[in-house]
């Protein structure tokens, strides 16, 4: 999500809104804050009571995103996880001048999506129809979840559970007043911890391309191997071998001889001596006992504590393990 | 009575054969089981190093029927560091544990012996072979059994029996009875004087008799010779069994601890029990270390001086590392049993797992138990590999694989 406000900022946005849903902002609230400041930017929640879907959040908000400008505002979905060619974006919506831009995305395997169906096959083509899941091939693009929008669009949307995909973008659709823009480069669903770690590879082979000076280099007696990313205020002990696909969030304590490769290490961890982790999700604040195992595709959620020479792994299924 | 001062007594230690330690496989493929390192120390051991106790032992008498060669090395080596003569007997097909006894009577009456002790090799127990023997001079029987109060539940795996509270007499003797019997249960320990030898023989020429009245009409006569064999007596049912109530046998109960290592994981278990045992008898032989010049070491430890072992590597409670083995950098045991030429790599993790002889551990990797799974017990055969950050849990593995993937409650052949 930090990676969406920061291409937010670089798009010349100043002001974001968390559409958030009734869960805990409590956790949030701390670093956004922190960014707030670092990024110079007004960051506001907008928490919702009941569940509004995808489009009623937006009625929520209305008078934060109605700007006298009469500009359009961005909207994102933050468990997608891709390249953010924002300026591009503003750029293609000025030039069509209708009232809202979708990003697609292409996929191999579209009868799991909402496919969207253009007018012709074009880099900007005006939408035609959406298909949820099709039995059959009508096209391979899909929603990626990345909407700049016109004001008026809000007149479309009440203050109820509605969703954005199925009823808003179709009425604007057959208006012809929707335009999709093809999203270059990778497009990922992180909804699923799985998915969010395939996601955070293909973010990391990305900067590998693009921005390498973000990726940790091997020095001394650390080993990196491949595309590790960590914050400069995490702290990493000796004899550890860290990588590939390795990111390591802020004031994390990675102590001497601990193994990391495919994982996510969240703000404040600590993962004590000769640890594993592989392919997991260690969430803000948690602490990995010494010669602990965290494996296959676990999450653990926030403050949880691994004791020491602990296995935990999901063979069968991903599963959330929560401070009790 | 004849003063202790001059009775000879020696020991008969049955080891049993190669076709009887099928439970112990994979770790019987390699070594035979009575020689399987148990708190490092082959499982024979215990059971020999007790003996020694006993006032003028003249002679231990290690009886089964594996090649005399897999025993020779072990033998010569024990008898130099015992300074007691150690000698192996080989049966040419198993006779059972009294026609064991039996089979080698004259070799065993040589030395014109008082008492002679039986001792099962697969037994862990803390073998009160000195008390036993007094106890059993002042029963005046022909025999005394090391007996155990055990859980009502379990007795029945075992030959339960029924002794008199005030005598000790041995009244009622049953083998692995269906219904309960006793929470007393025979340990597989004996000393016996040599009338012994008279009670076998009768017992024997009685088998003898029935075998020749039946050959007439029976089918069974012409079945291989194995059980109904003249010369195969079992000790529990055939002379354990007749001679109960007869004021000939009696018991010594024991409040310590005893196991029988049938299954490799008994053998981690009955590994802490002897080095629990050595932390009292002697406290020389467990490791110690606190991770300075030598690893961290916590409980009961036994490593053999050619190991080698990482100072920042963190060992016990209850692990036994034999010779020549590598434990790398930061790794840690927990409740296991390396054998030798084992490497352990860095940051390594084996827990309630038996490492077999030139097996590795990859860097990151875990071997583990989890106790009340399918398998139990980790155990790894002979030169098993497994790749850097591999997690093997509760499987067991064949001798010569490479594990590359993480497995859990397999058996990998």
């Amino acid at each position: 999500m930090i990676k969406q406000i920061e291409a937010l900022k670089a798009a010349g946005v100043t002001e974001v809104v968390l559409a958030i849903n009734h869960q805990q902002p409590e956790v949030m609230l701390n670093f956004v804050e922190e960014y707030e400041k670092k990024l110079e930017m007004k960051i506001t929640f907008s928490q919702e009571t009941e569940p509004l879907g995808t489009a009623g959040p937006l009625a929520l908000a209305r008078h934060k995103l109605i700007h006298e400008s009469g500009k359009p505002f961005f909207v994102l979905n933050s468990d997608v996880i891709c390249e953010y060619p924002l300026l591009e974006m503003i750029e293609f919506h000025k030039n069509h001048g209708a009232e809202a831009s979708i990003m697609v995305t292409k996929v191999d395997d579209p009868s799991k999506y909402g496919v969207v169906v253009m007018e012709e096959a074009s880099e900007a083509a005006r939408v035609e129809s959406f298909v949820e899941k099709p039995k059959y091939f009508v096209g391979d693009k899909i929603n990626a979840g990345i909407y700049l929008l016109n004001p008026s669009v809000l007149d479309r949307i009440e203050l109820r559970r509605t969703s954005i995909e199925k009823e808003i973008f179709p009425k604007i659709a057959s208006e012809k007043k929707l335009y999709a823009m093809v999203l270059p480069g990778f497009w990922m669903d992180i909804g699923q911890p799985k998915d969010y770690l395939t996601g955070q590879r293909m973010y990391l082979n990305y900067l590998r391309k693009n921005a390498p000076g973000e990726l940790l280099a091997s020095s001394g007696d650390d080993v990196v191997i491949g595309n590790v990313m960590a914050d400069e205020t995490a702290v990493i002990g000796e004899r550890c071998l860290i990588g590939p696909d390795v990111v390591i969030g802020a004031g994390c304590v990675i102590e001497s001889g601990v193994r990391l490769f495919g994982c996510t290490v969240m703000r404040g961890v600590r993962i004590k001596e000769h640890a594993c982790v592989s392919d997991s999700i260690v969430g803000w604040d948690s602490t990995v006992g010494s010669w602990a195992r965290v494996a296959d595709v676990t999450v653990l959620g926030k403050d949880v504590q691994v004791a020491d020479a602990e296995v935990i792994q999901m063979s069968a299924k991903p599963e959330i393990i929560q401070k009790v | 009575m004849v003063s202790s001062m001059d009775e000879k007594v020696v020991a008969v230690i049955m080891v049993g054969g190669p076709t009887k330690g099928t439970r112990f496989r994979p770790l019987s493929l390699n070594i035979p089981k009575p020689l399987f390192p148990i708190a490092g120390q082959p499982m024979v051991h215990h059971p020999i190093s007790a003996c020694k106790r006993i006032p003028n032992l003249a002679q231990i008498y290690l009886v089964g029927f594996y090649e005399e060669r897999e025993f020779a090395l072990y033998v010569s080596a024990i008898s130099n560091e015992l300074k007691v003569p150690v000698r192996y007997l080989k049966e040419d097909k198993p006779h059972g544990s009294a026609g064991g006894l039996y089979h080698f009577r004259n070799l065993i009456m040589e030395d014109d012996p008082s008492h002679i002790f039986l001792l099962n090799c697969d037994v862990c127990c803390s073998f009160p072979l000195p008390e036993m023997l007094e106890a059993h001079r002042k029963y005046g029987g022909i025999g005394t059994l090391l007996v155990i109060k055990v859980s009502p539940e379990s007795a029945s795996q075992f030959g339960e029996l029924v002794a008199d509270p005030v005598t000790n007499e041995l009244l009622h003797y049953t083998e692995k009875p269906e219904t309960f019997v006793s929470d007393r249960i025979n340990c597989g320990v004996y000393v016996f004087t040599p009338d012994i030898f008279t009670a076998i023989r009768d017992v024997s020429s009685q088998t003898k008799d029935t075998a020749t009245l039946r050959r007439v009409s029976s089918v069974e006569a012409l079945q291989p010779a194995t059980r109904n064999s003249t010369d195969f007596v079992r000790l529990d049912q055939d002379i354990l069994s007749p001679l109960a109530g007869k004021k000939q046998l009696y018991t010594y109960e024991t409040m310590d601890f005893w196991e029988q290592i049938k299954s490799p994981g008994m053998s981690l278990r009955c590994s802490e029990l002897y080095l629990s045992q050595f932390r009292l008898t002697s406290p020389q032989v467990l490791a110690s270390g606190d991770g300075t010049k030598s690893a961290r070491v916590t409980g009961d430890v036994f490593i053999h001086p050619s190991a080698k072992v990482h100072p920042t590597a963190k060992i016990g409670p209850n692990v036994s590392i034999s010779a020549n083995a590598r434990v790398g950098p930061g790794v840690r045991l927990i409740s296991c049993i390396i054998l030798d030429d084992v490497e352990i790599m860095e940051n390594a993790v084996v827990t309630n797992a038996i490492v077999g002889w030139k097996s590795s551990i990859g860097r990151w990797s875990r071997a583990e138990g989890v106790y009340n799974s399918k398998l139990g017990v980790t155990i790894l055969g002979d030169s098993v590999a497994v790749e850097d950050e591999v997690v093997v849990t509760s499987s067991i593995v064949l001798p010569n694989k490479t594990l590359n993937v993480s497995v859990q409650d397999e058996i990998i052949l």
